[in-house]
């Protein structure tokens, strides 16, 4: 009676380990089957916007169901070996060795997976790595922690799409749709890598190399992204989004960024806001155009006071949607909502329109300029500089007063 | 037999005499201090034979039926040179102390492992009586470690042993010698795998004997230094920023070998029939106008397929120095490479600081001797 009643607590414990083990697995495999279930997921490589992504989603995509097939059939056999031959107290079976056919058997069928897998996939990064087709040539350089793109004023650049001097921002690159655009990548610094996940996979930024990434947009919006290659401090910090116009809409914009600069009108807060710029910010941020009160152009020199001797030009800095390596919005959300939501038809309009005092995020700007490396993790301390030459590797707190933000503010709502 | 103490004492002849050698060397023939430690040396080793002799006074040399019998003739767990490895390596972190700060860094580095193994080969050979075992509990504590790092210095000898012959050898005999190499290695490597009951003796002599040879030739090459083109190229400090004027006397001969570095540079500027043309990743065609990021180390390759020396200038504004009284002293930034002849290339590292606007006169890169041959340069 004991035996039989030790025998019952021994299966009842057992039944309830596997009900317990059961539930868990249960709850992982929902856990994980939910987080793919992300609507708003900018970043989503299963999402391709253009011809380049879409190239990466055909080839991943059977590999993936290839890979999951796979995955089920080899976890499913060694699940019932386990169940089948656990130990029971059994004889130890006949043991042998060796079986031709079996052998055999098991490795050409995975050759054969991995050839299937292995001639698409060389064919695809051929494709990727064609260069022959490129209708526009952009310079895409990484320093800690943000993006600047350049736009060469020569070859195709200048004869189709009106380049005549070159363009320089940063934060947000812009490319006209369906325009095969080849990305000059490199960095100033350390290794960065760049990546739109919906637009085409990864490129190593590697300081003294330049290295080539095709990119295309299918259809108008916005396409965020981010360094994908740890790069410091304010790693996560490094994002980017790609804007794709239309090519009417991109000739605006090409148009408006080789505007002459316009000078606040005497008088007002953004003309107080001009000088406190040129006192405070033009040592590192260039504004092409801003010149002292003799006419002389003011030439920022980031190299004298910062390690990757560059600063984000904010001549059009309220043409961007982003600010602090595309990190914080300049749009408040509701505004951002318009813009990132709108239909392919309406964004280029509602882009072009760039950020409004209505729209503008004082927030985010307000507490960047207070003090930027609390906002930004960015190695600022003007104690600790002399690793590197009493150089900063990002924007210091300039110690600036309310009145004096207002001020700027101001000044940089012109900056359009 | 060698016993404890002898141990100590030939260890420090030894270092004495590795210490006498480089006391010599380092005090470029000084006498007094390398006579000290020959005297120590011979006091040492003349020690380490007395106390061989008697058993480390445990047994008298005149007992001889205790030669055998005494507990100091028993086979002891097994020879351990650690410390001889100790005293070797103290001897290296005091020579380094007058010498060299890397020979007192290897020394240390050394002094730490040996004095490691020292101790566990001290308490695995008391784990128990069995000598066999504590050789096998020593080797579960320390196998771990003495494998991998064993491995990876010796990789690390073969890979400096092979770079140093490869840098001393001219860059046509490098590839040749190398297949040859890889040859000999496949051939011997096929005969030894078919070829049935090769002792393991065998094969380990053979390897142990290319082993010494390569690290042979590899001290020999390091010692004869590198291929006169690198030397000459490393003096001149090819990659650093030359005054334009100053000149070299290594350039690549052939422009066509391009190696990584050339690979992805930010512009290929070429001379030929007396035009000046640039060709950028991206850009189909020939480039009279290029642009370059401001404050990035642009690489530009130089291709000279013009007859005659010519050498590529980029110019790129000037900067203007007040020296007082009125006095302004102009000074045009230019990059240069070295005049180079035909069919030869050489790559530069460009920094611009300033925008091209910020200028009056264009940003530029012309070839010397070439009149009218201009590429403008144009950074945001």
């Amino acid at each position: 009676m004991k035996k039989m009643m030790n025998q019952l607590g021994e299966s009842m414990k057992t039944a309830r380990r596997w009900q317990n083990a059961s539930k868990t697995a249960i709850a992982v495999s929902a856990l994980s089957f939910l987080a793919s279930c992300a609507k708003d997921a900018p970043q989503d490589t299963w999402q391709p916007a253009g011809p380049n992504a879409e190239r990466i989603d055909n080839l991943q995509r059977p590999v993936f169901y290839v890979a999951g097939i796979v995955g089920v059939i080899v976890f499913a056999a060694v699940a019932w070996v386990i169940f089948r031959y656990r130990d029971r107290g059994q004889a130890i079976p006949e043991q042998t060795h060796g079986k031709p056919a079996l052998e055999i058997v098991l490795t050409v069928i995975p050759v054969l997976i991995l050839l299937g897998v292995a001639i698409p996939t060389a064919s695809t990064i051929f494709k990727l790595a064609k260069t022959s087709d490129t209708e526009m040539t952009i310079n895409v350089t990484g320093q800690q922690w943000w993006w600047e793109y350049d736009y060469p004023a020569a070859g195709s650049n200048a004869e189709q799409y009106g380049i005549t001097a070159p363009i320089v921002t940063s934060g947000q690159l812009v490319i006209p749709e369906n325009t095969k655009v080849l990305l000059r990548v490199t960095s100033r610094d350390v290794i960065h890598s760049y990546w739109i996940p919906k637009l085409n996979g990864k490129k190593d930024s590697v300081p003294g190399r330049v290295h080539l990434l095709r990119m295309e947009g299918s259809k108008p919006g916005i396409y965020a992204g981010q360094c994908t290659e740890f790069c410091g401090l304010s790693h996560a910090y490094m994002r980017m989004e790609a804007v794709v116009l239309s090519r009417a809409d991109y000739d605006k914009w090409v148009a408006n960024q080789l505007e002459p600069y316009k000078a606040p009108e005497a008088g007002t807060e953004a003309a107080a806001g001009e000088a406190l710029f040129i006192q405070q910010c033009s040592r590192c941020h260039q504004v092409n155009g801003l010149a002292n009160p003799d006419g002389s152009l003011i030439i920022s020199a980031p190299d004298q006071y910062l390690v990757s001797g560059a600063a984000p030009n904010l001549t059009n800095l309220l043409t961007r949607n982003t600010f602090a390596g595309a990190s914080w919005d300049l749009l408040t959300p509701e505004c951002r909502k318009n813009v990132w939501n709108a239909s392919s038809a309406d964004f280029g309009e509602r882009y072009l329109e760039g950020v409004s005092a209505d729209c503008l995020n004082q927030k985010d700007l307000r507490e960047w300029l207070r003090n930027a490396p609390a906002k930004k993790p960015m190695y600022a301390d003007p104690t600790k500089l002399t690793t590197t030459g009493g150089k900063y590797r990002g924007m210091p707190a300039l110690g600036l007063t309310e009145d004096q933000i207002n001020t700027i503010i101001a000044y940089l709502l012109e900056r359009k | 037999m060698i016993t404890t103490s002898s141990k100590l004492f030939y260890g420090l002849g030894a270092v004495s005499v590795a210490a006498a050698i480089v006391w010599t060397i380092a005090n470029d023939g000084g006498a007094l201090g390398a006579v000290a430690l020959v005297f120590i040396a011979i006091a040492s080793i003349f020690l380490g034979a007395i106390a061989s002799y008697v058993r480390d006074g445990h047994v008298l040399s005149t007992d001889i039926a205790q030669h055998d019998s005494a507990p100091a003739a028993q086979r002891g767990p097994g020879r351990s040179w650690f410390p001889l490895g100790t005293a070797l390596s103290l001897g290296m972190v005091v020579v380094g102390l007058v010498t060299s700060p890397g020979i007192f860094k290897v020394g240390i580095a050394l002094l730490l492992a040996m004095l490691g193994e020292w101790l566990i080969q001290n308490w695995s050979d008391r784990a128990s009586s069995d000598v066999g075992y504590n050789a096998r509990v020593r080797g579960w504590v320390v196998h771990p470690l003495e494998i991998p790092i064993g491995g990876a210095l010796l990789l690390g000898a073969i890979v400096l042993s092979f770079s140093r012959i490869f840098l001393a050898l001219s860059a046509e005999a490098g590839p040749i010698v190398f297949a040859i190499l890889g040859a000999l290695v496949l051939f011997f490597g096929s005969i030894l795998s078919i070829r049935r009951g090769v002792s393991r003796g065998v094969v380990g002599a053979l390897c142990g004997i290319v082993l010494v040879a390569l690290s042979g030739v590899g001290i020999a090459t390091a010692l004869s230094g590198e291929r006169q083109a690198l030397t000459v190229a490393s003096a001149e400090d090819h990659y650093a920023v030359h005054p334009c004027g100053e000149e070299a006397e290594e350039y690549d001969g052939s422009a066509g070998r391009a190696v990584s570095a050339k690979s992805s540079v930010a512009a290929t500027v070429t001379l030929k029939d007396g035009v000046l043309y640039a060709e950028m990743d991206g850009f189909s065609g020939p480039l009279s106008s290029i642009t370059l990021q401001r404050s990035l180390n642009a690489d530009i390759l130089f291709q000279n397929e013009d007859a005659g020396m010519h050498r590529m200038i980029v110019t790129y504004g000037k900067t203007v120095e007040d020296l007082g009284g009125g006095v302004k002293k102009e000074t045009v930034l230019q990059t240069c490479t070295a005049m180079i002849g035909q069919g030869g290339a050489q790559q530069v590292v460009v920094r611009i600081p300033k925008p091209s606007f910020a200028s009056d006169v264009p940003y530029t890169i012309t070839a010397s001797g070439i009149e009218g041959a201009s590429i403008e340069v144009m950074v945001p």
